[in-house]
């Protein structure tokens, strides 16, 4: 009698999901679905405000990477605006930016996935996590907190608030930086790197323990979309758009603003989450990953000393060809902490970075605007029409989590038909899909989390949708 | 004797964000000024803080090792059988589906683990009943909010009694 597996939602990622399992007669897996079950209607809900106030709009997306909302509803009032933000603007904006992406991949390394590596994928769930690492590894855990502080508090140094800052407004932002913030920021530089190269050591030291998980764990081809700089350089704030093959040979690179000329969207009737793919190649064969493995394959070299050096041993994995191993996200994710904080440490050298030129109030009104960066899960669209009044009339936003949904589900369907055979199901098998769909750092959004609001719940159901089993944590 | 109220929940999701109200109910009752927006700082002093957050996260482990006491303040959805609960606490390994949406005992247990440090605390759940994106509270919910505004005024009162006796 065939079987499905319900897990529901999948555990550690920000929002709610679903995975089944569709299991054959013969107790091996016939095929796994990812299914992402929350539709907010953020952008309906957007239409007729007026597009000065997205910035303080869109982080309410999410309380884990409101940043990266909030500075592409910037870039994209901007646009829209017709107000080029002053350079000083721009600097503080990525410095913003930096400070997200270090407290978000040092979250997800040290504190979603960390247990996993540090732990083991077999480990008892009740130890499994944050509070498990921090009674087996005391140490660790204390400098993963002082990194995701210190990329908090550049945040709250910015934007008054670790979450959901006020900072940046259509032509800049509202804030300059003053000296004495710039050295408080500078005094952790140095024990921020020590904690991201304690976790690029922790990573490569388990991914040499474990090569033959890596080499089967939801190896996928596809092709890698990230922003670069002019020189195919990685950038996380700013540039055009670059897309390679599963050779990594360039397909693409264009202004986020043509987008729609290069991206499609595909619909399964499984999922509220589309399927985003390149648009002159047919889906699936157009998929393409983005996220941290995205852009350490479809960039050429990083600006940055240390994390080039780094992202020269990543690329020696394959040859110089993309890395198609999922569990290397977590090695790429590490690589952008240590570029990301070397960045601080360009940014806060700048001489500009005190100026007080920090807002374009000069208007040339274009009643259109495209925002984009690199958000941690990867590229991030915000794309704006108003009217004459400035008022809202259509809100596009493609989200990285979008652009990974295929890649997901394949993982899910992969590491699924790997790990589960012979009809028996260990929570250790399933911590392993649900660890498919974690490798991306998916963020569905959930914002809502009252004590006993997200249990749990995996349930096993024959052919006739019979429950036979269900498993069930809080 | 350093005491912190700490609420955390989501106020543009309707009764999610509860705490707060709560925790600006407190701060009034304590003759302290308060504005009108879960945006703005809550009162500090030398003796008692308040602090509202989105949600907890790992960093406040290391800020709660600076009190003595602490109050937290959440919204719960109904698991709890009584609008409002009011329980003692302590550092407990708790499984969470979401690690990013740590509970109280979890970042009492973090404090514990990381810096020798176990603030006496208790939490209180106010009954939640609508998470839609609304930025009041649910008329009953809302009905809630004076009461857990005396229970935890009553906590510390309590304590205070006991400890300047």
């Amino acid at each position: 009698m065939t079987q499905k597996i319900t897990i529901e939602p999948v555990t550690r990622i920000e929002g709610h999901a679903k995975v089944t399992i569709h299991m054959k007669d013969d107790g091996s897996v016939e095929h796994a679905y990812l299914h992402i079950n929350e539709f907010r209607g953020f952008e309906k809900f957007c239409e007729g405000r007026p597009y000065f106030e997205m910035p303080m709009i869109t982080p309410r997306i999410c309380g884990i990477c409101p940043v990266s909302h909030h500075l592409a509803a910037a870039k994209a009032a901007d646009e829209l605006q017709g107000s080029p933000a002053p350079r000083t603007a721009n600097l503080l904006r990525e410095l913003m930016h930096m400070g997200q992406v270090i407290q978000s991949h040092g979250m997800h390394f040290f504190e979603l996935s960390g247990p996993d590596l540090l732990l083991g994928f077999d480990a008892d769930p009740a130890i499994r996590n944050v509070i498990g690492l921090a009674h087996t590894a005391p140490e660790i855990a204390l400098k993963a907190v002082g990194l995701r502080r210190f990329g908090q508090e550049i945040i709250r140094t910015l934007g008054g608030r670790r979450i959901h800052p006020n900072f940046a407004v259509a032509g800049g932002v509202n804030k300059a930086l003053q000296a004495s913030e710039r050295e408080t920021i500078r005094a952790g530089i140095d024990s921020a790197m020590e904690a991201a190269l304690l976790g690029v050591s922790i990573m490569k030291d388990w991914a040499q323990r474990n090569m033959e998980d890596i080499n089967k764990f939801a190896v996928l081809k596809s092709g890698y979309m990230s922003i670069v700089n002019s020189d195919n350089s990685l950038n996380l704030y700013d540039g055009d758009i670059r897309l390679v093959d599963n050779q990594g040979k360039q397909l693409e690179k264009f202004p986020g603003s043509n987008y729609l000329d290069i991206i499609a969207e595909h619909v399964e009737n499984w999922s509220y989450l589309k399927f985003p793919y390149y648009k002159k190649m047919s889906f699936p064969e157009g998929v393409y990953r983005v996220g941290p493995l995205g852009r350490m394959n479809a960039v050429d070299f990083i600006g940055t000393p240390i994390a080039n050096e780094e992202h020269k041993l990543f690329k020696a994995l394959s040859g110089g060809k993309p890395v198609e191993q999922t569990l290397y996200f977590h090695y790429a994710r590490l690589i952008e902490i240590v570029f990301c904080i070397e960045r601080v440490r360009e940014l806060l050298d700048d001489p500009d970075i005190l100026s007080t030129d920090i807002l374009n109030t000069k208007k040339d009104y274009k009643g259109e605007g495209v925002g984009i960066l690199e958000a941690p899960r990867g590229t991030l669209i915000h794309h704006y029409k108003a009217d004459d009044t400035g008022k809202l009339t259509s809100v596009n936003l493609i989200v990285a989590t979008g652009h990974n949904n295929w890649a997901m589900s394949e993982s899910v369907d992969s590491v699924a038909k790997t790990y589960i055979v012979g009809g028996e199901v260990k929570e250790g098998m399933l911590n392993r899909v649900e660890a498919a769909v974690r490798a991306h750092d998916p963020c569905l959004s959930c914002s809502t989390h009252a004590v006993g609001q997200m249990p749990i719940q995996i349930e096993v159901l024959n052919s006739d949708g019979e429950v036979t089993q269900t498993i069930s944590r809080d | 004797m350093k005491t912190l109220f700490i609420g955390y929940g989501n106020p543009d999701r309707q009764d999610d964000g509860v705490a707060w109200h709560v925790l600006s109910g407190i701060a009034k009752k304590l003759g302290f000024e308060t504005s009108d927006s879960w945006e703005d700082p809550l009162p500090s002093t030398s003796e008692i803080d308040f602090n509202f957050n989105l949600q907890l996260t790992p960093e406040i482990a290391e800020d709660l090792t600076a009190f003595d006491r602490i109050c937290f303040v959440d919204a719960h959805t109904g698991k709890i059988p009584t609008n409002i609960q009011v329980v003692h606490i302590s550092p407990e390994y708790q499984t969470s589906p979401f690690t990013h949406h740590l509970t109280p005992e979890m970042l009492l247990s973090m404090c514990a683990s990381m810096y020798n440090k176990a603030p006496e605390a208790i939490l209180i759940s106010v009954r939640g009943y609508q998470f839609g994106f609304e930025t009041e509270l649910s008329s009953f919910t809302s009905s809630l909010v004076n009461e857990a505004v005396e229970r935890a005024v009553g906590w510390l009162k309590k304590k205070n009694d006991l400890i300047y006796a």
